[in-house]
């Protein structure tokens, strides 16, 4: 017990160190630590959510927090706490998320006539094939700021927390990607 | 995405970045600022014509030290909170002072009933502008100073941003202002601070987004 007390404890002293040479503009270092805290920020997520999924997203959004926050880091201090309250921030936001989501929809499988109801027909499914698609060729920012303030309906100003984009950059980015796909599908305006 | 692709792509091109101000440095900082403001304030409206008077009044001193230190206090627990390392606790450590300041203004009215009687209540409504006049700026600069706490505890941060310069404002009130009921003092300058902090928190999240990463 205490040998893996104090294994950790090295650990988060090294990850520190890699932090403040990070901050310094250690691109090296910086990857190394990301990568080397990975595992940790995806053990704090899944102490709060069950699906890989949205594990995964979450430890995404940690890392973009993490990077929106590094010069908030003090290397004089202990990193685990630092890291801690951020991967557990962004788990909770995606638990809250998830609940809000849950008060809208249904389990469509307990619907006796739902299934001839909405069974996906080929045309439906190429249509969708086609809109991921496009979604995946527009740039980085517009495809954030889609699936932020638009598949996962969050409020702006949760949506720039969480990407680390202002609120403008994010109204901008969105208002972009719809226009670009309009353009696609040949919607009007 | 992958998240082996999202780190590539965050480590890439990495810039340095300053570091934060340490927080009792930050605090210290916002402090003198508000205070200088407030100064500033005082010396535009003039001080109240009996302000000798009332500060030989032990209460009056008692209302000002505590409403210093609830300010003060709000201002640390603020700047602490705002980094991800620190204690969700800092959030209590103006609740001692707030608690003191309001409950000697709330003691003041109760020894003016039991001398005076029910006290004349009235609109103050240059108290309110006063608070908020000075108070919202104040919280704003205090907001744009911890505009990184936005992406974890936004919330709290701004109401002790709120409550931290609307204490501080009320300071500036009670030396220019002639208001001597206890009971007009704590439903003016409390309602206000309270107004203040409670607007900050609504507000907060968004103005520290708005203000910049």
């Amino acid at each position: 017990m205490t040998a893996t007390t104090d294994a950790r404890a090295t650990q988060e002293v090294r990850w520190g160190g890699l932090l403040a040479a990070a901050q310094g503009g250690d691109a090296r270092a910086y990857d190394t630590l990301l990568r080397e805290v990975t595992p940790r920020i995806r053990s704090l997520c899944r102490n709060r959510l069950r699906d890989t999924a949205e594990v995964e997203d979450a430890v995404q959004d940690t890392l973009l927090t993490l990077h929106a926050l590094r010069h908030t880091y003090d290397p004089e201090r202990p990193f685990g706490p630092w890291i801690t309250t951020i991967a557990t921030r962004r788990a909770i936001d995606r638990l809250r998320r998830h609940g809000r989501a849950g008060g809208r929809e249904s389990n469509i499988d307990d619907l006796p006539e739902s299934a001839a109801a909405v069974a996906p027909v080929a045309e439906e499914r190429l249509a969708a094939r086609n809109l991921r698609d496009a979604v995946a060729q527009l740039p980085e920012s517009q495809r954030t700021a889609l699936r932020l303030a638009k598949l996962e309906d969050l409020s702006l100003v949760e949506a720039s927390a969480r990407s680390g984009l202002s609120v403008g950059a994010l109204k901008v980015a969105t208002h972009r990607a719809m226009q670009t796909l309009r353009r696609r599908f040949g919607a009007s305006e | 995405m992958r998240t082996d692709d999202l780190i590539a792509r965050l480590s890439t091109g990495l810039v340095p970045v300053k570091r934060v101000t340490p927080p009792m440095l930050a605090a210290l900082g916002w402090l003198a600022l508000a205070l200088a403001v407030v100064s500033v304030g005082v010396a535009i409206a003039g001080f109240r014509h009996d302000i000798e008077q009332r500060l030989m009044l032990m209460h009056e001193q008692v209302n000002l030290a505590a409403a210093l230190l609830t300010g003060t206090a709000a201002a640390i627990a603020a700047f602490h909170l705002a980094l991800p390392d620190r204690s969700n606790r800092w959030a209590l450590l103006p609740l001692p002072f707030a608690v003191f300041w309001i409950s000697g203004l709330g003691w003041g009215c109760v020894t003016e009933f039991v001398e005076q009687g029910w006290p004349a209540l009235g609109t103050s409504f240059s108290c309110m502008s006063f608070i908020m006049g000075f108070g919202v700026p104040l919280t704003l600069a205090m907001l744009w100073m911890t505009r990184h706490a936005a992406p974890i505890r936004p919330a709290p941060v701004a109401a002790l941003a709120g409550l931290a310069a609307a204490a501080i404002a009320s300071i500036g009130l009670s030396l220019s202002h002639h208001l001597d009921a206890a009971a007009m003092v704590l439903i003016w300058h409390g309602g206000s601070v309270l107004l203040v902090m409670l607007l900050s928190q609504r507000w907060g999240a968004r103005a520290m987004c708005a203000l910049g990463p």
